[in-house]
């Protein structure tokens, strides 16, 4: 079978610490959501995941998108490039970085969840006829990408993976698994476009974009519960899941 | 109650000729030896690029082997994929017929529309477009076993008049299947007529459920074809005098078999679809409820027929007793158990457990 064989340190560099286990749930109502899913290159499927976790067949990267108009900090707009994977039976995905453009916000999702997130502008631009995501980094674009011809779908059609956040916690350095919860109210499958992804400034440059699956947007209420579970990167996720 | 054998050809990596040739030899000699013990039925997936998990991409060479190797056990194409881009209609009808003559008149057809995107992505099928082409299929093969002649004008394909070529042995034509993963499946085979080929675990209540309500339905039924009112499901087997032995052996086949299976990129996780209501994890056990937790270690999940013959024959009883008509079971997963602990496993299945079943579970 297959199994992730990068070095746990690749991870662990500019990973961000968990201040202890007790997160209380966190509730964002009313989020635009856009999900845009790709096929990758799967020269380097296994080369991507820490031992714990494994590829799917074929490897897909899941770029979403979420504007939280009500939190905590204002209005928030995130973006997170993730790697889709298993971890031990089930689907989870790996997050490789993420785009904030509310400061306050990505300290706290840091502390509480593990979440990490560099300072960005982060657009997400909904249209009727397509939904655009956007990201800058330091004025560079590095993530361009739409959903076209909205189709109506059913409230519960669309999928949401659970995170896996590499980060540093009370227990080590460990995969924190996040399990956002989307109710959504309103969901349009849409056709994916992909116009730019620079890899490298997402973190690891291997990640190529191969073929195009799908996208959805979705209104929805999104919670980040209680934290049940972390997991040691270096050995499969059976033997190496911790509850909390 | 009979019993089948179901292969998916599971392949351990790496993938080299050996390899594959010794997985499709050692199915092959699983064959016969059922075929001499009694099983009703051998059936071979088919399924595209899963790696590891099925390399059963040409299930109807496979079967045409079963069936020149063997006398009586039936050979069941389980099932073919009715999607255009994969399998041709016309194509689909004329390999059937040929495969129903050169095993005697022995097939059973399955028809499925696959679950992962990992197939249909690689045909660059439409997700959304397989339950319409799914049944355009199963109302035209019929007709183009049993018309001499026929024209069509449909959705996915259409033909000028023509004769297609061979007919089938069986009149008027073999047994139809289809295969059901997610609840609500075995109402489309109902109202088609068609049998009920489970290849995703349930449990013993909702199988009772969803049971009656196909043998309910399918009497109001009034398909193209002739009705196969037929409640299968599949299973993992592993038989040993020793219970202890017997699960343990068993439970490393088909923990096995789980992880190939959790590589796959079910079409509702990637492809927001209403054409695929789950994600559709054959076969997986079913384990501890509420946790989520992955490192969750499993005991023999209840139903699964591993153990020795005396718990075995409980869990088909019980599987009896909710109406199934026939158990496939899948009988190891990338050769993890040395081929002589399968066939020993068989022939104690056929010796201990059959018996206890009317006809000898034949």
């Amino acid at each position: 079978m297959l199994q992730g064989t990068a070095n746990i340190s690749d991870f662990e560099r500019g990973a961000p610490s968990l201040a202890d286990f007790e997160t209380e749930a966190l509730v964002l109502p009313r989020a635009s959501v856009l999900q845009v899913l790709y096929e990758i290159d799967s020269d380097d499927m296994c080369a991507l995941l820490p031992p714990a976790l494994h590829p799917t067949l074929p490897p897909v990267v899941n770029w979403s998108f979420y504007r939280f108009p009500d939190t905590p900090w204002g209005e928030v707009n995130l973006a997170q490039t993730r790697l889709q994977c298993r971890s031990g039976l089930r689907p989870r995905g790996l997050l490789l970085n993420a785009a904030i453009d509310n400061e306050a916000a990505g300290a706290a999702l840091a502390s509480r969840f593990g979440f990490r997130s560099e300072r960005a502008e982060v657009s997400l631009r909904i249209g009727y006829d397509e939904v655009r995501g956007q990201v800058e980094f330091d004025g560079d674009l590095v993530l361009d990408l739409g959903a076209r011809d909205p189709q109506p779908l059913g409230a519960t059609t669309v999928q949401f993976v659970s995170n896996v956040h590499p980060a540093q916690t009370p227990a080590g350095f460990r995969l924190v698994q996040v399990d956002f919860q989307h109710v959504v109210e309103r969901a349009e499958a849409c056709q994916p476009v992909l116009d730019e992804f620079d890899a490298e400034a997402w973190g690891d440059e291997r990640i190529e974009p191969s073929y195009p699956i799908s996208a959805a947007y979705c209104l929805a209420d999104v919670t980040l519960p209680k934290l049940r579970f972390v997991c040691r990167p270096d050995v499969m996720a059976f033997e190496g899941t911790e509850p909390i | 109650m009979k019993f089948g054998i179901f292969h998916e050809l599971a392949t351990p990596r790496p993938f080299t000729a050996e390899v594959e040739t010794q997985v499709v030899m050692n199915a092959l000699e699983q064959v016969r030896l059922a075929d001499e013990l009694g099983f009703a039925t051998v059936w071979a997936v088919e399924h595209h690029f899963l790696e590891g998990y099925s390399h059963c991409s040409a299930p109807e060479v496979f079967l045409t082997a079963c069936a020149m190797q063997t006398k009586n056990i039936r050979v069941g194409h389980g099932a073919v994929v009715c999607v255009p881009e994969m399998n041709h209609p016309i194509r689909v009808a004329e390999r059937a017929a040929m495969l129903d003559i050169v095993s005697g008149g022995r097939l059973e057809f399955g028809t499925a529309r696959s679950s992962t995107w990992t197939e249909l992505g690689g045909f660059q099928a439409d997700p959304n477009a397989t339950k319409r082409d799914w049944d355009e299929y199963v109302r035209i093969i019929p007709r183009m076993w049993t018309e001499e002649r026929l024209s069509y004008d449909g959705g996915c394909f259409s033909m000028p008049e023509r004769s297609v070529l061979p007919k089938p042995i069986q009149k008027p034509h073999p047994p139809m299947w289809v295969t059901v993963t997610s609840a609500g499946t075995e109402l489309d085979a109902a109202e088609r007529g068609l049998g009920c080929l489970g290849v995703a675990t349930a449990s013993y209540q909702e199988q009772e459920r969803r049971t009656q309500e196909y043998h309910r339905r399918i009497q109001q039924s009034n398909p193209t074809g002739e009705v196969n009112d037929c409640v299968a499901t599949l299973n993992f087997m592993h038989c040993h005098e020793d219970l202890a032995t017997g699960a343990q052996r068993g439970m490393q086949f088909l923990g096995m078999f789980g992880l190939l299976n959790s590589h796959l990129l079910f079409t509702r996780e990637a492809f927001p679809t209403t054409a695929y209501q789950s994600l559709a994890g054959l076969a997986t056990p079913s384990g501890p409820k509420g946790g989520g937790n992955p490192g969750a270690q499993y005991g023999v999940p209840d139903g699964v027929c591993i153990g020795d013959p005396a718990s075995i024959v409980e869990a088909v009883k019980r599987w009896e007793s909710v109406g199934v008509d026939q158990i496939n079971f899948l009988l190891n997963a990338c050769e993890l158990l040395p081929q002589d602990q399968v066939l020993d496993s068989l022939r104690l299945f056929a010796r201990e457990v059959m018996p206890a079943f009317a006809n000898g579970g034949r």
